[in-house]
């Protein structure tokens, strides 16, 4: 249950706290203050933050407060405000940044992520309200280094030109392959109809998810 | 400089190879023969950085994060057109969270916004509306939006036009008060320097590169036996990049660092240089990987000015990356156009005659021309252009994938589609008859052939409500150079060989043909090379636009592993008991041509390297032959031609594009699958732009209202037609790689051969972009 | 987004206790500043909160309240679904295919994959309408209870051609369409746990009627259910959706039909527009061109005119005429 980086503070989290307790901005840069580039902002000791059990509560904030995230397989522990959207918190607490933030609407499918293995626009969902559900990544896609067949075909078949919506179509696409191991053209098309591609690439995503389905 | 002759590959494969001779500088490789004879170049070989991009490891700029680094966020005026009285920071500046916040006073070049020095008050005027004023630096993003909330600016509200014909009549406000000359952004000419400005119009501009007007234009409509004279109308669509524009900056006494999405490394600092005077030695731009530009990334932005007073204030690296709405506001637009084209030729289809004149708005900025493809792609004794840049209050547009020629492809091309019709014709035969481009002809040919063209019908003959069509269009695109284009190849002891150049990956694949080509020439493996790019520690290499970078970057590139690979042959010589110009190279081995059981693996031979690295460098040489016009144009044309065949709902007014067959030349192709990848994107793009985008400007409050994705409409997988891509080998012996870029052309015929197969299909020409239902069905009402 | 806290309700009861507005209510700049509302799915909640349209200060989930995502079926009573069953989860329902077609494919053309996992009924029923001068702080307008309709003389090449003299936005919700055509009931349930159940054309208020609200729920109400009444064996069903793209887009025209056949002479029919007016709209004209006649070109063609007979279509908007016109003779002749 515990895991290692419930010890560790991310800089988000004490950034966060001193936000919450309204700290006047002269104290806020006094903390600043001590510290040097390439170190975060305050050590723990300073500032010290009220930790609440991580477990899911009724009422929480609108301060940060520490929740737990089963994100590809681990449990990870960090401290964010209800606001704070399941991309953001990958992105920038857990610093999963395969996960883009392209639209921020739901409207282009850049960060879709799994929750319990249903593809789902991060952007559009708190990190509060995941609860026990557990997300996969594109990062956590691959397997003891082992690249999945999606992501085998995609290098194969070109199906990358500036790669930011990438992740969003790896995800989809291998999302598809899960309940439809062998999808005609047209359920691909259904597949990552959402996702979108502004380099034009869509013709290899096809090519590949479907030479993908062939090997897996 | 010392000379040889050397022998080249010369025109195009099963159609016209030959060889030409050229006197080249002496330290120039040998020439390559066509690819089907080498064993890297001109293959299907997979992207170097593929496998970071599909397991979400590769870091673009928005997902730098450095310790410390702070969120930077800009107030964007509300108001298209106003003036500033005053602006209160003070509420921004002491809310928790911000450690900076700065204002615009000085709004100049591309980074910061246009800005005539008569006009220049305490505070810039606002010109469009999203007009960035002030900025904050804040420990998150949420932070800074709200601090941003609490900076208050006393406007004096302004009349505005946000419509290009409006704005062009004499009663309508004016955006600039007196004559305006200033860089052009819109990238399409037309904005030549000391033009007059009247009301918002400017100009007109009847030149180009290529030259002035030709003939008599009046006395050749005289002769014509057949004159075909229209109006054509084009939107304005946005970039949309994937990656919104935004920067890392990190500005620290000893130097500063920044980090951006940009297609021009080396562009980004020079202008960030000239605008914070600062040494070019103690700038470092990296670009590692970026989420789309297609030409509206060559800037540092006001982003980057904003993000550097920010952090040089706060003394913290900030991040500034646009929001979605941001970025379909400021990042990017291709300007708009209204083109009146008028040509006149002979019964037996020759034209004698071609004249153009065209409107466009680049909004608060210029380059909202179109006439250069009229002026360069048929061969017309009688030509003239006027073009006119229209300043509406509107963000500036930028270059977007051959700028001006996009726009001016739909008139160009759609007339010649009437010519022929008039002419009873076939298109590609008038197309045979008056254009002298060899490639175009083999690729009309080609194309004509796998699209069936002998099956098309004629306009409108389909029975039933849903009537197919077939069209086709073709473009130009001038080979343009960089020569300040550099390339350093090292080799170390341990064997591993590295490319290091600021040259970027703007996504099309610049790593993979650099890893390609040094490859080729050391007898190595693509995955053999590491290379390291992006980043203007290395030598300066070009910016990823105008198709430059390919033609500009591989010969150095090329020539740089020659010359290690020389110097690496003296090296071995005396251990294999020959002379070094005996040596060659081949499969990973250096072989002895004479007594090939004198050999050494590669790898072995850099072991025995008399230093721990042996580093070589060069720069793109000057084109065999020279250029048309030094040092940038070259000779030829990356010509190419589509086929369209698209499906029409006559009742509902929906177009559907079934299958485009696109056939084009980048010279000596050095990467099949990237290649096609680049026109499968550009076909994608065209007929986006054919059907479905379009910037939707709300007249009455001057601003986009369609600024989402969900609203602007860039199409899906369900709207993605067919697409056959056609590359053909095209050799001019001009440089060591022979290759060039793809971008551009890829993107050029597709909208207007659609709007020609749309024809086609209901007999009705629509001469207005996008091609949208109510058009459809207006047009087919006024039939 | 502004800060706001975050309570899980896990019941009913609990939800009510907390929620003080709806998001209608809430509706920046004319609602109150300090709110307590519901989220589902919260795909359109969100996105009024990244808009800055809302900024509640405390967010209300009600997605985890068990029950509200049961659906039911049988052959006498109809289908029920709760609130909380996604639109992923009806469009995978054979149930829902095999009875209800035109609902079937409605959801299945709703917006994307993604979207429709995270999407419920309830907030699809109750989001707020895509019109870009409603979803635009710069635009106070009609629909917001702030000004008037920026669409009548302005970018209205999406809005009404229906109902429009007020306010030209058009409702969101394709799958109401196709709930509507089914003669579908929601059921509401109230803070004293009171439940009632309106018809879809109860449910949804015009804004010349009211002009801040999309339908009538109060914020002591709550969707709980909708129920979709049985089909007899003769009955078919049919749904089309133009919208701009195919792939994902916002309707420009759709329509349902829903008829009781007896052979190829259509009994009894709904037909419902969508996208044509501020709400969906049920056309009495092109049923009664259609009810006891026997369906063919042109009787198909003859309700379609009739459904656009008092059609007034805006400066930019006309040629939504002729897509309804196409796609409702279209839809009634896929019965046959």
């Amino acid at each position: 249950m515990k895991d290692k980086s419930n010890q560790s503070h991310s800089a988000e989290a004490e950034t966060e706290a001193l936000v919450n307790k309204n700290v006047s901005r002269r104290s806020f840069l006094k903390g600043a203050g001590l510290t040097t580039a390439g170190t975060v902002m305050v050590s723990s000791g300073v500032m010290a933050f009220d930790r609440p059990k991580p477990q899911a509560k009724k009422a929480i904030g609108p301060g940060a407060t520490t929740i737990n995230l089963r994100v590809n397989g681990k449990t990870r522990t960090i401290a964010v405000e209800p606001r704070t959207t399941l991309a953001t918190a990958l992105r920038e607490h857990l610093q999963l940044t395969g996960t883009k933030i392209v639209c921020d609407r739901g409207s282009c499918s850049a960060c879709t992520v799994w929750l319990d293995d249903q593809p789902v626009n991060s952007c559009l969902m708190l990190a509060v309200e995941v609860g026990d559900s557990e997300i996969t990544t594109v990062e956590g896609l691959s397997k003891n280094g082992q690249l999945h067949p999606v992501q085998e075909a995609f290098i194969e078949h070109d199906a990358t030109q500036c790669g930011f919506c990438t992740p969003g179509m790896v995800m989809t696409t291998a999302h598809l392959l899960r309940n439809n191991p062998d999808p005609s053209l047209e359920d691909v098309r259904h597949a990552v109809r959402g996702n979108l591609c502004r380099c034009g690439t869509h013709p290899n995503v096809f090519k590949a998810t479907m030479a993908a389905a062939k090997k897996s | 400089m010392a000379s040889k002759k050397i022998k080249l590959p010369y025109g195009i494969p099963g159609h016209n190879l030959t060889e030409i001779e050229r006197e080249v500088p002496v330290d120039e490789p040998p020439a390559w023969p066509v690819n089907d004879e080498l064993k890297v170049v001109g293959k299907r070989v997979r992207r170097t950085d593929a496998r970071d991009k599909v397991t979400g490891v590769a870091k673009y700029t928005a997902d730098i994060q450095l310790p410390g680094m702070l969120y930077g966020k800009m107030l964007r005026s509300p108001y298209p057109h106003a003036r500033i009285n005053s602006i209160d920071v003070s509420g921004a500046e002491s809310y928790p969270g911000v450690l900076a916040v700065h204002v615009f006073k000085r709004l100049v070049g591309m980074a910061e916004s246009q800005e005539s020095a008569d006009s220049r008050g305490d505070y810039p005027e606002i010109r469009f509306s999203g007009q960035p004023i002030a900025g904050v630096a804040a420990i998150n993003n949420d932070v800074a939006e709200e601090a941003i909330k609490l900076i208050e600016v006393d406007y004096q509200v302004l009349p505005f036009v946000v419509d290009i014909e409006e704005a062009m009549k004499p009663e309508s406000p004016n955006v600039y008060a007196t004559n305006v000359d200033q860089e052009e952004t819109g990238g399409g000419g037309g904005s030549d320097s000391g033009l007059k400005t009247q009301g918002n119009i400017r100009g007109p501009s009847t030149m180009s590169f290529y030259g002035g007007p030709r003939g008599d234009v009046e006395k050749g409509f005289g002769e014509s036996d057949v004159i075909v004279e229209g109006t054509y109308r084009t939107q304005v669509h946005t970039h949309s990049c994937m990656e919104t524009h935004g920067v890392v900056i990190d500005w620290k006494p000893q130097g500063v660092t920044i980090y951006t999405s940009t297609q021009a490394t080396r562009g980004v600092r020079d202008e960030f240089c000239a605008l914070f005077d600062m040494p070019k030695s103690r700038v470092r731009v990296i670009c590692e990987f970026m989420g789309g530009g297609f030409g509206s990334k060559h800037s540092l932005g006001n982003y980057g000015a904003m993000a550097a007073h920010l952090s040089k204030k706060s003394g913290r690296p900030v991040s500034l990356m646009l929001d979605r709405k941001e970025e379909h506001i400021m990042g990017g637009n291709r300007p708009n156009s209204i083109q009146l084209l008028k040509i006149g030729a002979k019964r037996d289809g020759k034209i004698v005659s071609l004249k153009q004149r065209s409107h466009g708005t680049a909004g608060v900025g210029l380059g909202a021309g179109v006439g250069r493809i009229a002026q360069v792609m048929y061969e017309s004794p009688n030509f003239m252009t006027e073009q006119f840049d229209v300043f509406t209050h509107t963000a500036p547009g930028a270059a977007w994938r051959a700028p001006g020629n996009v726009q001016g492809a739909l008139a160009l091309e759609s007339a010649m589609d009437e010519l022929a019709e008039e002419l009873n014709i076939d298109p590609v035969k008038l197309r045979d008859i008056n254009d002298k481009s060899e490639i175009r002809k083999v690729e009309r040919m080609k194309g004509a052939e796998i699209i069936g063209w002998k099956n098309r019908k004629a306009a409108g003959s389909d029975a039933g409500p849903v009537k197919k069509g077939m069209g086709m269009a073709q473009s130009h695109w001038p080979r343009f150079v960089d020569v300040n284009s550099t390339v350093e190849v090292r080799a170390f002891r341990d064997g591993s060989i590295e490319v290091r150049s600021g040259v970027q990956d703007i996504g099309t694949g610049t790593k993979t043909v650099l890893a390609q080509v040094v490859a080729e020439e050391l007898g190595l493996q693509p995955e053999n090379i590491s290379v390291r790019i992006g980043d203007t520690l290395f030598p300066d290499g070009a910016a990823s636009g105008g198709s430059i970078a390919t033609g500009a970057i591989t010969p150095p590139a090329r020539n740089a592993a020659y010359s290690l690979k020389l110097k690496l042959f003296d090296q071995v010589a005396a251990a294999l008991e020959a002379e070094s110009s005996e040596l060659m190279v081949a499969d990973g081995e250096i072989r002895s041509t004479k007594n090939p059981e004198k050999k050494i693996a590669f790898r072995d031979a850099l072991k025995r390297m008399r230093t721990e690295q042996l580093t070589t460098s060069a720069s793109r040489s000057d084109d065999y032959g020279g250029f048309r016009m030094a040092p940038w144009l070259a000779y030829g044309t990356l010509g190419s031609v589509q086929y369209a065949q698209v499906t029409v709902d006559t009742e509902t007014g929906f177009v559907k594009v079934d299958k485009i067959v696109a056939v084009h030349s980048c010279g000596r192709p050095l990467n099949i699958s990237q290649v096609e990848s680049q026109i499968n994107g550009g076909v994608i793009q065209g007929m986006a732009y054919a059907l479905y985008e379009d910037r939707v400007m709300d007249n009455e409050t001057g601003h986009q209202v369609n600024k989402g994705l969900d609203n602007y409409k860039v199409p899906f997988a369900f709207e993605i037609p067919e697409i056959q891509p056609v590359i053909v080998e095209d050799y001019a012996g001009r440089t060591s790689t022979d290759a060039y870029g793809i971008g551009e052309p890829a993107n050029i015929a597709t909208a207007v051969a659609i709007a020609n197969a749309v024809y086609n299909a209901i007999g009705v020409r629509i001469k207005e972009l996008p091609i949208t239902p109510s058009r459809v069905l207006e047009a087919l009402k006024n039939a | 987004m502004n800060r706001f806290s975050w309570f899980d309700a896990t019941s009913i009861k609990e939800a009510f206790e907390q929620v003080t507005a709806t998001v209608s209510e809430h509706i920046q700049p004319k609602g109150p500043k300090d709110a307590a509302v519901f989220k589902t799915g919260g795909v359109d909640l969100l996105d009024l909160v990244k808009e800055g349209l809302a900024n509640p200060s405390r967010i209300v989930n009600i997605r985890n309240i068990p029950g509200l995502d049961e659906k039911s079926f049988d052959k006498k009573s109809g289908l029920r679904l709760g609130a909380n069953v996604t639109l992923a989860e009806m469009a995978e329902d054979p149930v829902i295919r095999e009875n209800y077609l035109a609902l079937h494919l409605a959801v299945n053309h709703a917006a994307t994959p993604q979207l429709r996992n995270m999407s419920t009924l309830g907030g699809n029923l109750a989001q707020r309408t895509r019109c870009w001068y409603f979803r635009s702080l710069d635009h106070e307008c009609f629909r917001k209870g702030t000004g008037t309709c920026f669409a009548q003389d302005g970018e209205n090449e999406f809005h009404a051609i229906m109902r429009n003299e007020d306010c030209a936005s058009v409702h969101a919700s394709s799958v109401a369409t196709a709930l509507m055509a089914f003669n579908a009931t929601v059921e509401i349930t109230n803070s004293k746990g009171e439940q009632k159940t309106v018809t879809m054309e109860e449910f949804f208020i015009h804004p010349s009627d009211d002009s801040r609200y999309e339908c009538i729920l109060k914020s002591d109400e709550l969707i709980t259910a909708v129920i979709v009444p049985p089909v007899s064996s003769g009955t078919k069903s049919a749904y089309i959706k133009q919208g701009a793209r195919e792939s994902y887009d916002w309707a420009i025209a759709d329509v349902a039909v829903v008829a009781e056949m007896s052979g190829s002479t259509c009994k009894k029919v709904e037909i419902v527009l969508g996208a044509a007016a501020p709400i969906p709209f049920k056309s009495m004209e092109a049923i009664g061109q259609l009810k006891g006649k026997t369906i063919n070109d042109t009787t198909a063609g003859n309700a379609a005119r009739a459904a656009m007979e008092k059609a007034t279509p805006l400066t930019k908007n006309g040629y939504k005429v002729d897509v309804f016109n196409a796609i409702i003779k279209r839809a009634i002749l896929q019965l046959v």
